[in-house]
């Protein structure tokens, strides 16, 4: 039980779920359209390097 | 502790075995179970006893010092995370195609020298890197490489780092282009499929914005049930005349597609293409990966390719040079790659919780990238050797008809025969599979065979093909598009020095310009590829090796550089020895790219050739241009050595102060609240 909980945990993180409930907490907004989008104009301003 | 010691002693004595067992079975079939205990054993006993000493004596990883995940906390990119899931965001930011790619390439040698290389780099080379450079960058608040070369090493340092990062950028995104040519020209059923995922990524990126909000997870399923969809589609398409025509496309008009596509994702909004793309790629590579794990372990099947073949000597069709310095260039990632020290200097070091837990996600995570590449190894070498000598094969070299280069296939001692090629193409769905260099092709049949042969049979044979091989495109078209995006932030941050609205990332002609630039700079080499009598991968995929190895080598300069300033230099070694391996081998490689006087390895020899050959001006000049761009790349990397190695015995001889520049110590609030 455990074991997935973090595997959900991991999933969460890679797919910037994490990130979109942090972004609601820290700026005390709601899931919403419009806080999804300005979350995304946020997270385009960030350089994410992936490797070949 | 009886117990502990005794179970290692297990450990050490079941992987000399199993390394036995592959290093010195000849003319025997092995199976790759061998392969993969070795792999286990060899990963195990690193883990265990060589990065717990880097932690312990080199780095001295202290649990008390606070993080800048936990000092600079803001939510957005710093934020304290559990070390398995950062474990899990750096595995599947370095995972990309090179792992599978670069072994099935260098299959050609046979699976020992790749399988060795693997084991060894990784272990005392590639996970040494992420690992040190991911704890520098720690210490620095999150610093990337650039910037920690300039400030260690000086300004020689950052512009060369800054070089490489730009130049490797430009050679893989041609080379991944290339890959993606190759495995889709004249393939109506994978084109129609890879096609089907752009407008499957916008409906994605649009449920996403407007239908459930950030629900990644469930949209990026949805977006694999359709992408299963495409797959089941593609078989009807390439069986619809009407249909199959629009999607049987040439290598050159697949490489106009390609590039037009990789201008549109770097200049789009990344909601809409960009980033559904990624979810949806990381959602099939973190699938399929675990699956192909599955597969080798339940059909254990046996590896037809010879432990070594006579392409060891230089000859070799897939691309031609010795095994020395060619498999260690070949092998990148899976080995060691420079491009890993992007990312352990990128958003990794801003999630990490406690220093003690860089060990696991910065060695651990490259441990599981090498076994990636074992396991693509496997699947390049359960195919028949005729078989995947024949796919990866280029027509200049086999020969054009199938007939021609089934005989001289057959006459290198590895025996195909045209209807059994034919008989083989059928089954997956494809009209030939002669001459589809690129690693890609061989890849898929290799996975395809493991997977037909649990699940579903030979019946399912052509659908398992075609979902390797979207599999492999999906993320090399990923790679691709966040690399020209990442391209064209690097020169935009470059010329906003020069002149300000330039650095803007949101203003439309500075983001169509930059993003023109470097489409254009890469859309150039795949040109070049697509255009090259020899398939191109003889070319390009060396030049990347060559680009990304010597990226290592800087990465490996700085940490050689901070080693010493810590005053730990009786440790040095321990990036020392791989980055003299690494200079040994690139140096030696680029040598024989541009001098060689063999026309197939050497870029000048071969422009020599077509020249004397009254050949196409546009080959001669290519020749000379990727003769010239490892010539720079080299003397960049050389520039660094000597200002790296200047500096090292200034500061050992105390002339020079070794100063560091890390961020100051502050204790940790989470080991107060602990204690």
């Amino acid at each position: 039980m455990k074991f997935l909980r973090l595997l959900h945990a991991v999933l969460r993180e890679i797919f910037d779920e994490s990130a979109y409930e942090r972004y609601c907490a820290r700026h005390g907004v709601d899931v919403a359209r419009a806080s999804y989008s300005s979350f995304l104009r946020e997270r385009e301003q960030i350089n994410i390097v992936k490797c070949c | 502790m009886q117990t502990r010691t005794l179970l290692w002693i297990t450990v050490g004595v079941v992987g000399a075995l199993a390394l036995a067992a592959i290093a010195l079975h000849r003319g025997e079939q092995v199976n790759a179970l061998w392969l993969l205990t070795a792999a286990v054993c060899s990963y195990a006993l690193g883990y265990r006893f060589y990065s717990k000493f880097i932690a312990a004596k080199v780095l001295a990883l202290d649990s008390q010092r606070a993080t800048p995940a936990e000092r600079l906390e803001n939510g957005r990119d710093f934020v304290p995370t559990n070390k398995w899931v950062v474990f899990g965001h750096h595995f599947a930011a370095i995972a990309g195609p090179g792992p599978l790619v670069g072994p099935v390439l260098a299959a050609q040698f046979g699976y020992l020298p790749g399988t060795l290389w693997i084991l060894v780099g990784a272990v005392f080379g590639g996970c040494v890197q992420d690992f040190v450079i991911l704890l520098f960058s720690v210490r620095r608040d999150g610093k990337s490489l650039t910037e920690m070369a300039k400030e260690e090493i000086g300004r020689v340092g950052g512009f060369v780092a800054y070089g490489s990062v730009i130049s490797i950028l430009v050679i893989l995104l041609a080379v991944c282009a290339l890959i993606v040519v190759n495995a889709l020209k004249q393939s109506p059923w994978g084109t129609f499929t890879i096609a089907m995922t752009i407008p499957i990524a916008f409906l994605m990126g649009i449920y996403l914005r407007r239908i459930r909000c950030g629900r990644v997870l469930e949209c990026s399923a949805i977006g694999f049930v359709l992408v299963l969809a495409a797959i089941w589609g593609g078989q009807w398409a390439s069986q619809t005349p009407s249909v199959a025509k629009y999607f049987t496309m040439t290598a050159p008009a697949l490489a106009i597609a390609i590039i037009l596509y990789g201008f549109a994702a770097s200049a789009l909004p990344v909601w809409l293409l960009l980033a559904p793309r990624d979810y949806l790629s990381t959602f099939v590579k973190l699938g399929t990966i675990g699956l192909l794990a599955i597969g080798i372990v339940v059909m254990h099947p046996t590896l037809h390719m010879p432990a070594l073949t006579r392409f060891t000597d230089g000859t070799g069709p897939v691309f031609a040079g010795k095994l020395f310095p060619f498999a260690f260039i070949t092998i990148a990632c899976g080995a060691i790659s420079g491009f890993h020290s992007l990312i352990s200097s990128g958003t990794t070091p801003k999630l990490i919780r406690r220093e003690t837990e860089i060990r696991i996600v910065g060695y651990g995570a490259m441990l599981a990238e090498s076994l990636v590449a074992i396991m693509a190894t496997v699947a390049a070498c359960v195919v028949e050797p005729g078989t995947y000598f024949a796919i990866n094969s280029p027509a200049g070299i086999a020969g054009q008809l199938p007939e021609t280069a089934a005989s001289t296939i057959s006459s290198w001692g590895f025996p195909v025969t045209a209807a059994n090629m034919h008989s083989l193409a059928q089954s997956v769905g494809e009209q030939t599979l002669f001459n589809r260099t690129g690693g890609a092709p061989a890849f898929a049949v290799g996975m395809a065979h493991i997977f037909s042969g649990s699940l579903g049979g030979q019946a399912v044979m052509a659908l398992w093909y075609h979902f390797a091989l979207m599999f492999e495109a999906l993320f090399i078209l990923t790679v691709l598009d966040a690399g020209t995006r990442v391209g064209r932030f690097m020169l935009q941050d470059a010329l906003g020095h020069a002149w300000k609205p330039l650095g803007r990332t949101s203003w439309y002609p500075s983001v169509f310009a930059t993003s023109g630039l470097i489409v254009a700079l890469w859309g150039y080499f795949l040109w070049q590829g697509v255009r090259d009598p020899l398939g191109g991968i003889n070319s390009l995929w060396p030049l990347f090796g060559i680009a990304n190895q010597l990226l290592a080598a800087v990465a490996l300069c700085v940490a050689t550089s901070i080693i010493i300033k810590m005053h730990r230099a009786r440790y040095a070694l321990v990036t020392l020895a791989p980055l003299a391996w690494l200079v040994t081998v690139t140096f030696a490689a680029s040598w024989h790219k541009v001098f060689d006087p063999d026309p197939r390895i050497g870029f000048l020899s071969q422009a020599r050739r077509l020249a004397a050959a009254g050949g196409n001006a546009r080959l001669v000049f290519n020749n000379r241009l990727d003769a010239v761009v490892t010539g720079v790349l080299v003397a960049m990397v050389t520039l660094i050595l000597l200002e790296s190695a200047r500096q090292w015995v200034e500061m050992l001889s105390g002339k020079r102060e070794a100063k560091l520049k890390e961020s100051p110590f502050v204790i940790t609030r989470l080991a107060e609240e602990r204690g």
